[in-house]
């Protein structure tokens, strides 16, 4: 079944336009639920109350406060709010190109895949370009009265947009050295390096569920009949002792697992 | 046990934090790396954007929002509430808490490492939310043990985690001497191009592919450029703001604790110098910077009203936190 397009626009670099459509990479599947009156089951409604009075607040009377201080705010008007909205645009800005290891993962939000709209010769022509030379673009754009910053990349051939954080929400460092007594032997990172390559494994992402997901939506089908079911709980573990004699155990029970 | 009184997601709430380093510390726990233990705390490694604003009257007074039965006509409390999920064929499944917990992941302090693989092999995709990791033990040398070696080997860590009732799937990273913890996404929360229905790759002109190379590269650059990443519409409105507050227009004083608070922080949540504890934990010289120009706008203002409204955060009675739990939207997973 094909998706439908949130967005398009128009990627532009150099002479090109290239046409694209925005399509969601991520699928929601998490469990909605409506909260209700536990008494009568009846779904509950939200109201905008006045925190001092407890007074409904009619829509037409509600503002928007930026915070300026302690005891501050600015009221902003609904006409100036509005003239913050950035004009609409159907232009995505290529800012630059940068190799794909200059943007941390701590950038990323939110994937998009895109899809040629009109010339898909220059779509995947542009994608096989990007893909040669490792690159990945920065891009900016308005979509849907926002502003968006956003990292273009190539996955099989196909062009993928994740939007970008903000510089003012990303931390990050530039360096760290740690202090001698906490610098680990070489015997130490030798073993470490043993144990790492004793679980190495390729990235599978298949093997992994979301069992608690799982086991919601088995006890809502369960309750829809009429049933019930009975949760299995997990069992965990732990170890003490040295550095070292930790790192030998774990290096000899992953061996013993291999050889089994 | 997890209870829907929990929030539902390691979910920093906006303008609590904004010095470079004053982050959250969330949650607690070990890795567990075969039988090596090392003590962790999860700090927030994400600023929340400034760009939040709170709800008020044209007056100025503060708003929030109230829960009423759509039957009987009047408020409820919160512990009036249960969730309901709605069936394909519009029958109403009521979960209670109990159940809730029945299914819930069991508590676990340990994030439990299942696998090494190489980092190129995750795609950019599977990457939700960035966390750090600062060394909590007496010792940080097996913190640092792991870091380094996963530097040297080029392999990230995946694993698994229960914190607030949900288990996450994560992938440890090493980031210039610290360990950064980032949620992923599970596969099937993943679309494919096919599954999108977007054409099949078509053969193209290789001289087409050579004229975008080009203007790639006219466009290249080794590195990112902070500048064109700053948030445009915080700078438009702290502009206006700041425009109107020197004509003292609409500027409102509202009193009081509810009025200075409204986007509250985590209720357990402590904030903590994440320099610091990387400074005590690894070395007294250890050498530690942000990234440059990173830093957000108007510092000062933003710390003299994060300090208010830790004061006045803290007369508040238990009371209050209770009510803060509902949002919008009853997810749960």
């Amino acid at each position: 079944m094909a998706a439908r397009a949130i967005w398009k626009g128009e990627l532009q670099l150099g002479k090109h336009n290239v046409g694209v459509k925005f399509y969601s990479a991520i699928e929601d599947r998490s469990i909605r639920f409506h909260l209700l009156h536990e008494k009568d089951k009846a779904p509950v409604e939200q109201h905008i109350v006045r925190k001092d009075t407890g007074k409904d607040v009619p829509k037409e009377e509600m503002r928007k406060a930026f915070a300026v201080g302690p005891n501050t705010a600015v009221i902003l008007q609904p006409e100036e709010l509005e003239e913050l909205v950035p004009p609409e645009s159907r232009e995505i800005e290529l800012l630059r190109f940068v190799p794909a290891s200059a943007v941390g993962d701590q950038w990323y939000e939110r994937p998009y895949y895109l899809g040629p709209d009109g010339h898909t010769d220059d779509y995947f022509a542009f994608g096989e370009a990007l893909s040669r030379k490792e690159a990945i673009g920065i891009a900016r754009w308005v979509m849907r009265k926002k502003r968006y910053l956003g990292a273009i990349s190539v996955v099989d051939g196909y062009l993928i947009m994740t939007t970008l954080r903000r510089a003012e929400q990303v931390v990050s460092f530039s360096g760290i050295e740690p202090a001698k007594s906490a610098t680990p032997q070489a015997n130490e990172l030798k073993l470490a390096e043993q144990l790492v390559k004793s679980i190495e494994a390729d990235f599978d992402p298949e093997q992994w569920q979301n069992e608690y997901r799982v086991r919601l939506l088995k006890l809502i089908e369960a309750k829809a009949r009429g049933e019930k079911i009975k949760p299995a709980p997990v069992k965990k573990k732990r170890a003490e002792g040295s550095l070292a004699d930790s790192l030998k155990a774990s290096l000899a029970a992953a061996k013993e697992k291999k050889v089994a | 046990m997890p209870s829907r009184k929990r929030k539902r997601a390691p979910e920093p709430e906006p303008e609590e934090e904004s010095s470079s380093a004053r982050v959250r510390s969330l949650w607690s726990g070990t890795i567990t790396f075969g039988l090596v233990s090392i003590p962790v705390d999860l700090l927030t490694a994400v600023r929340p954007r400034q760009t939040a604003m709170k709800l008020v009257d044209t007056d100025g007074h503060a708003l929030g929002r109230q829960y009423h039965c759509s039957k009987e006509g009047k408020k409820l409390d919160y512990d009036d509430l249960v969730r309901g999920y709605e069936t394909d064929d519009g029958k109403m499944v009521v979960i209670t808490d109990k159940e809730f917990e029945s299914v819930a992941p069991e508590m676990s302090a340990d994030i439990e490492l299942r696998s090494f693989v190489p980092l190129e092999q995750v795609p950019a995709l599977y990457f939700q939310k960035p966390y750090f990791l600062a060394p909590a033990g007496k010792s940080a040398k097996a913190y640092v043990l792991l870091a380094e070696t996963m530097k040297r080997t080029g392999r990230v860590a995946i694993g698994s985690f229960v914190m607030r009732g949900h288990e996450y799937l994560v992938a440890i990273v090493p980031d210039n001497g610290v360990l950064r913890l980032d949620t992923l996404r599970y596969a099937d929360e993943i679309r494919t191009p096919a599954a999108i229905g977007l054409p099949k790759h078509p053969k193209v002109a290789a001289a087409k592919v050579t004229q975008f190379a080009k203007e790639i590269e006219a466009l290249t650059h080794k590195e990112l450029k902070i500048a064109e990443l700053e948030d445009q519409d915080a700078k438009k409105l702290q502009s206006l703001v700041e425009a109107k507050q020197k004509e003292r227009d609409d500027v409102i004083h509202p009193k009081g604790a509810e009025a200075a608070e409204d986007t509250e922080g985590g209720e357990s949540a402590k904030v903590i110098d994440l320099m610091e504890v990387l400074r005590k934990s690894l070395s007294k010289s250890a050498v530690v910077r942000t990234a440059e120009a990173s830093e957000p706008i108007n510092l000062a203002e933003r710390r003299a009203q994060r300090e208010a409204r830790s004061a006045t955060a803290k007369k508040k009675t238990p009371a209050k936190a209770k009510r803060k739990a509902p949002r919008k939207r009853a997810r749960r997973s």
